[in-house]
C-alpha cells in the first residue's frame, strides 16, 4: 500500500478520535445535586459578599478562593462575621471543585477545576473589585 | 530621650558667672544611649542670653535634626543655672514649645516643664534625694508614632496620660507608673488587628537590689472594642501580673485575666528577650462558661466556617503548658458541655470527662456523653474511654444506643496527621427495630430488623471505607447492603457509594406501607454502584425483578395506575382501558424494572428480553384478565421522577391517565 | 513538496499519538471553562443582570 496513503488513514482516524474527546469536552458535568446545592449556598451568600467585593474588604484570590484583604473599611464588630462568611465561602469553593472532578469521574482534576475557576472568577470580577494576580492584589478595571 | 540629652548639656558647661558672647561649640558627644552632634552653646550675647543647637540628636537609631532651643533669660545663681519662658524647636516636629527648666548642681536637682499645644504637658522633676518624677499630660500617640515605630505601624493614636516616678528605698530602686489612655485607636494596613474608642488604665511598681526587677501591673480595660483577627473583643477584661525581669529573661510569675464568661484564668511564662520566644509558660483556665465563651472565641478560632451555626452548651476547664519545643501537655474538662452543628445536624451532648494529652507518653482519654442527636436519630447515652499517645488515639469499645440497639465500635486505632485521621476499626450494629427507627426518621412504618457487622473499617484523611454487611430484615425478605464507603462524611457535600442486595421482599407489604396500591409477590432487587452525594442519589445500576418460586400474582388497578403516572403524562402505557376497568386487579407473571442513573438521567428498562418495539415491559400479564404495563420512555430525568414518585407516595390518590 | 507533506503528516502523527496516550487523562480546559463560567453567572447572577438590564433592579449584578 503507499505509505502515504496509510499515513493519511492514520491521520484520519487518529483525527476522529480527537474529535470524539472534542465532543466530550463539551459537555462537564455540573447538574448534579451536590453541586446545585453548593451554588444555591453560595448564590445567597453572595449578597453578603457582593458589597465586600465592591469595598475591596474581601478579593478574589489567585488560588480560586477568597481573601480578607482589608478588613479596615468594615465595621470592628462586623470583622469577624467577614471572616466568618469569607471561610464558609471557601469551603463551599473548595467543596464545588472537588464536586466537579468528581461528578465528571475524574477527582484528579480537582486541582485543574480549581485552577479553571481562579481564573474565570478573576476574569469575570467586576470593575472595582480586587483581584490576585501575578503581581499582588490590584483592582479589577 | 530630650530630657536626657539637656541635662547632658547643661552639666558639661561649666558653671561660668555671667559672661557675654560666649559660644562653647562641642562638635560631637557619644554615649551609648545618644549620639549628639554638632552641639553649639551661647551664652550671653545681646538679644540672647542663651541658647542651644543641636545639628542632630541619634536616640537609638532616631535621628532629630536641627533642634534649637532658645532661652530669653538665662538665670544663674546660687540656686544653680534655670531659664523661664524658653522656646524649644525641631523643624516638623515641635513648632513652638514652651520651656522652664532649672538644674542646681550642688544637690543634683533640678525640673523642666514644657508646654506644648501639639504635645500636651511633661513635667520633670530631679529631687535633691535621688527620687524623679515625670508627669505627662494629653500626650497625642499619633505623634509619638513618629519615634517610636512600632506605634506607627499599628497606625497607633489617642491620648496618653500619666506619672512615672523614681525613687530609692531602703537600698532599693523603685519604679512606679501610672496612667491611662483615651480615645485610643490602632490598626493594621489590613485592618486584621485593630481597637477603636479605647480607654484604658494601667499601674506599675517594679523594685530591684540587683539586676533583677521584681515587678508587678495592672491593666483595666473600660471602654472601645478591638478586633484581633478572628477575634472580636470588647471592653471589660483586665488583667493583674507580677514577675520578674532579669538581664535576659522576663520572667511572669502569674498572671490573671478577668472576662466575662471565665471564672478564673491564670497564666505564667518564661521569655527569653533576646529570641522573644517563650521558653516555659503554662494556662489554667477555669470554668469556661461556653454559652459565652464559644461563640465569641472558640468557634472563630477552631471552625470559622461554620461559626455561625456551631451552638454550645456547659462548662469546660483548660490547662495547657508550654515549653521550648513548643505545646508539652494540654487537659481538658467538661463539665456538661454541649455542641451541636446545625449544617451535619449533628448534636453532642451533654457530655463531661477530661481529655488529657501529653507530648511524651500515653494520656487516657474518659468522657461520659448523655446523649445526642444525628439528624432525626437521637442516640443514648455512652462512656467513651480511649487511650491517647501523641497523636494516636486507640480505643477498644465505643457503644453508642441508638433506639433499641446500639452502634459499636470495636478496636479503633487513629492516627492524626495534618491530612486528617486515619486508621482502622471495626464496627458492629446491633440490632434495631425498623418500627422504631422509620418511626424516628419519619417514613411510613416498616417491621424488620436493621443490623451490621464490619470488622473492616478503613479511615484515610477524608474517608471512610467498611468492609462487611449491613443486613436489613424487611418485608419478610432482606436487604444486604456492602461495600460502604463514606467520602467527606462530615464535608459540606458527603458522599456515599456501597452496593445492595435485596431478596424475596413481599410486595403486598412494600405496596402498602408506601400507599402505592396493592401487588402481591415478591421481588428481588439489586443496586449495584450506588453513590449519594449530600444524601441524594447520584449515580446507581438499579433492577428490580420478580422473585423465583411460586406464590400469588396480582396487581391493583391502582398500582398500574400509579406505575403509569410514573411514566408522565407523556407515557404511553399499553393498558386497554374499557373493559379491564371493571377489575379490581389483575393476575401477572412477572414485574420488572431497572433504572441505571447517570447524569440526573435515568435510563429505564423493563423485564431482560427486548420487544419488537421501543417500549419495555415493566409487568408481564398472566392469568385471567391478564394486563401488560409497557414503558416507552427510556430515558427519565431523575429530579422529574423523584417528584412523581413523592407525589404518588404522597398524594395516595389515583392520579389521572388519559 | 510531496517530501515535505510527507513529513508534515509524520509530524502530526507523532503529535497526535501522543496527544492519543494521554487522552484519558487529559483535562477538557475548554469544557471547563465554560462549565466555570455556568456556574459563575448563576452564583453571581450575572445572567439575570444581563437579560433584564432594562428594569435597572440589578445593577449591582451587572457584568462589565
Amino acid at each position: 500500500m503507499n505509505p502515504f496513503k496509510m499515513l493519511r488513514r492514520a491521520f484520519v482516524a487518529l483525527a476522529l478520535v480527537i474529535g470524539t474527546v472534542a465532543f466530550a469536552q463539551g459537555n462537564l458535568e455540573i447538574n448534579t445535586p451536590a453541586i446545585s446545592t453548593l451554588k444555591q449556598s453560595m448564590q445567597q451568600r453572595h449578597v453578603q459578599l457582593a458589597p465586600l467585593y465592591a469595598s475591596g474588604a474581601v478579593g478574589l484570590a489567585a488560588d480560586g478562593t477568597v481573601a480578607l484583604r482589608d478588613a479596615s473599611s468594615v465595621p470592628l464588630a462586623q470583622r469577624g462575621q467577614v471572616n466568618a462568611l469569607v471561610a464558609a465561602e471557601n469551603a463551599d469553593r473548595a467543596a464545588l471543585y472537588r464536586e466537579i472532578a468528581r461528578a465528571n469521574g475524574h477527582p484528579e482534576w480537582e486541582a485543574e477545576v480549581r485552577k479553571t475557576f481562579a481564573q474565570r472568577w478573576i476574569e469575570r470580577a467586576q470593575p472595582g473589585w480586587w483581584v490576585q494576580g501575578a503581581g499582588g492584589w490590584a483592582v479589577r478595571r | 530621650m530630650l530630657v536626657t540629652a539637656l541635662q547632658a548639656v547643661a552639666a558639661s558647661l561649666p558653671p561660668v558667672p555671667g559672661q557675654a558672647g560666649l559660644k562653647l561649640e562641642l562638635g560631637r558627644l557619644a554615649h551609648p544611649a545618644a549620639t549628639l552632634e554638632g552641639l553649639a552653646v551661647y551664652i550671653g550675647g545681646e538679644k540672647l542670653p542663651g541658647a542651644v543647637e543641636l545639628r542632630r540628636l541619634i536616640v537609638s537609631g532616631h535621628v532629630i535634626e536641627n533642634l534649637r532651643f532658645d532661652c530669653p533669660r538665662l538665670e544663674v545663681g546660687d540656686a544653680g543655672v534655670g531659664c523661664r519662658g524658653a522656646r524649644l524647636t525641631i523643624p516638623g516636629l515641635l513648632d513652638d514649645a514652651r520651656v522652664d527648666l532649672g538644674f542646681n548642681p550642688a544637690d543634683r536637682s533640678g525640673f523642666i516643664l514644657a508646654r506644648d499645644p501639639q504635645w500636651g504637658r511633661l513635667e520633670a522633676r530631679l529631687h535633691a534625694d535621688g527620687k524623679a518624677e515625670v508627669d505627662v499630660q494629653a500626650l497625642p500617640l499619633e505623634a509619638l508614632g513618629r519615634f517610636v515605630l512600632p506605634l506607627a505601624a499599628y497606625a497607633a493614636g489617642g491620648v496618653l496620660a500619666g506619672k512615672l516616678a523614681y525613687r530609692s528605698e531602703h537600698g532599693e530602686h523603685v519604679i512606679t507608673a501610672e496612667g491611662g489612655g483615651d480615645a485610643g485607636r490602632f490598626s493594621t494596613a489590613d485592618g486584621l488587628q485593630a481597637g477603636e474608642n479605647l480607654q484604658f488604665s494601667f499601674a506599675l511598681e517594679a523594685r530591684s537590689r540587683d539586676e533583677t526587677w521584681h515587678w508587678q501591673a495592672g491593666l483595666d480595660w473600660s471602654s472601645g472594642e478591638a478586633y484581633l483577627h478572628p477575634l472580636y473583643v470588647v471592653a471589660g477584661p483586665s488583667l493583674r501580673a507580677r514577675g520578674r525581669l532579669a538581664p535576659r529573661r522576663l520572667f511572669i510569675d502569674q498572671a490573671a485575666l478577668v472576662i466575662q464568661g471565665i471564672e478564673s484564668f491564670e497564666a505564667s511564662a518564661e521569655i527569653d528577650l533576646d529570641t522573644a520566644r517563650i521558653g516555659k509558660g503554662s494556662v489554667t483556665v477555669e470554668r469556661i462558661d461556653l454559652a459565652q465563651i464559644g461563640p465569641r472565641f472558640i468557634a472563630p478560632l477552631v471552625a470559622p466556617a461554620q461559626a455561625e451555626s456551631i451552638r454550645f452548651a456547659g462548662f469546660m476547664d483548660l490547662g495547657v503548658a508550654i515549653d521550648a519545643s513548643g505545646l508539652s501537655a494540654f487537659d481538658l474538662s467538661f463539665d456538661q458541655a454541649g455542641f451541636s452543628f446545625a449544617d451535619s445536624a449533628l448534636a453532642v451532648g451533654p457530655l463531661s470527662g477530661v481529655v488529657p494529652w501529653r507530648s511524651v507518653g500515653e494520656t487516657r482519654v474518659a468522657l461520659q456523653v448523655d446523649g445526642g442527636r444525628w439528624q432525626e436519630l437521637q442516640l443514648g447515652a455512652f462512656g467513651l474511654k480511649a487511650v491517647v499517645d501523641g497523636s494516636r488515639v486507640r480505643a477498644r469499645e465505643i457503644a453508642i444506643p441508638i433506639l433499641d440497639g446500639r452502634l459499636l465500635f470495636t478496636d479503633l486505632d487513629l492516627v492524626h496527621a495534618r491530612a486528617g485521621w486515619s486508621g482502622r476499626g471495626g464496627m458492629v450494629v446491633e440490632p434495631i427495630s425498623m418500627k422504631l427507627l422509620t418511626d424516628a426518621v419519619g417514613l411510613p412504618p416498616m417491621s424488620g430488623v436493621l443490623s451490621a457487622s464490619m470488622p473492616g473499617l478503613s479511615v484515610r484523611p477524608g474517608e471512610v471505607a467498611l468492609e462487611g454487611a449491613l443486613v436489613i430484615s424487611l418485608f419478610d425478605g432482606y436487604l444486604r447492603i456492602t461495600g460502604l464507603q463514606v467520602i467527606e462524611p462530615f464535608g459540606s457535600a458527603p458522599h456515599l457509594y456501597g452496593d445492595i442486595e435485596a431478596r424475596n421482599l413481599d410486595l403486598f407489604q412494600l405496596t402498602e406501607t408506601f400507599s402505592f396500591g396493592s401487588i402481591s409477590g415478591f421481588v428481588d432487587a439489586d443496586v449495584r454502584g450506588l453513590e449519594l452525594a449530600r444524601w441524594a442519589p447520584v449515580r446507581f445500576d438499579a433492577e428490580v425483578r420478580s422473585s423465583p418460586g411460586d406464590f400469588a400474582r396480582r396487581i391493583s388497578q391502582r398500582a398500574v395506575e400509579n406505575i403509569g403516572a410514573l411514566g408522565g403524562p407523556g407515557a404511553a402505557l399499553a393498558i386497554q382501558r374499557g373493559f379491564l376497568s371493571f377489575f379490581d386487579s389483575f393476575g401477572y407473571r412477572e414485574i420488572g424494572l431497572s433504572c441505571k442513573l447517570s447524569g440526573n438521567v435515568c435510563v429505564m428498562g423493563g423485564i431482560a428480553g427486548e420487544r419488537g418495539d421501543a417500549g419495555f415491559t415493566i409487568v408481564q400479564g398472566g392469568g385471567v384478565p391478564a394486563l401488560n404495563v409497557i414503558g416507552y420512555n427510556r430515558r427519565v430525568d431523575w429530579v422529574e421522577l423523584v417528584d412523581r414518585i413523592k407525589r404518588v407516595v404522597e398524594s395516595n390518590a389515583a392520579p389521572v391517565i388519559k | 513538496m510531496t517530501r515535505l507533506n510527507a513529513g508534515l503528516a509524520l509530524a502530526w502523527v507523532v503529535m497526535v499519538t501522543a496527544g492519543c496516550v494521554t487522552i484519558n487523562i487529559y483535562f477538557p480546559a475548554a469544557a471547563a471553562e465554560k462549565a466555570a463560567d455556568r456556574i459563575i453567572d448563576e452564583v453571581w447572577q450575572l445572567r439575570e443582570g444581563q437579560a433584564a438590564p432594562a428594569t435597572g433592579a440589578n445593577t449591582e449584578g451587572a457584568p462589565k
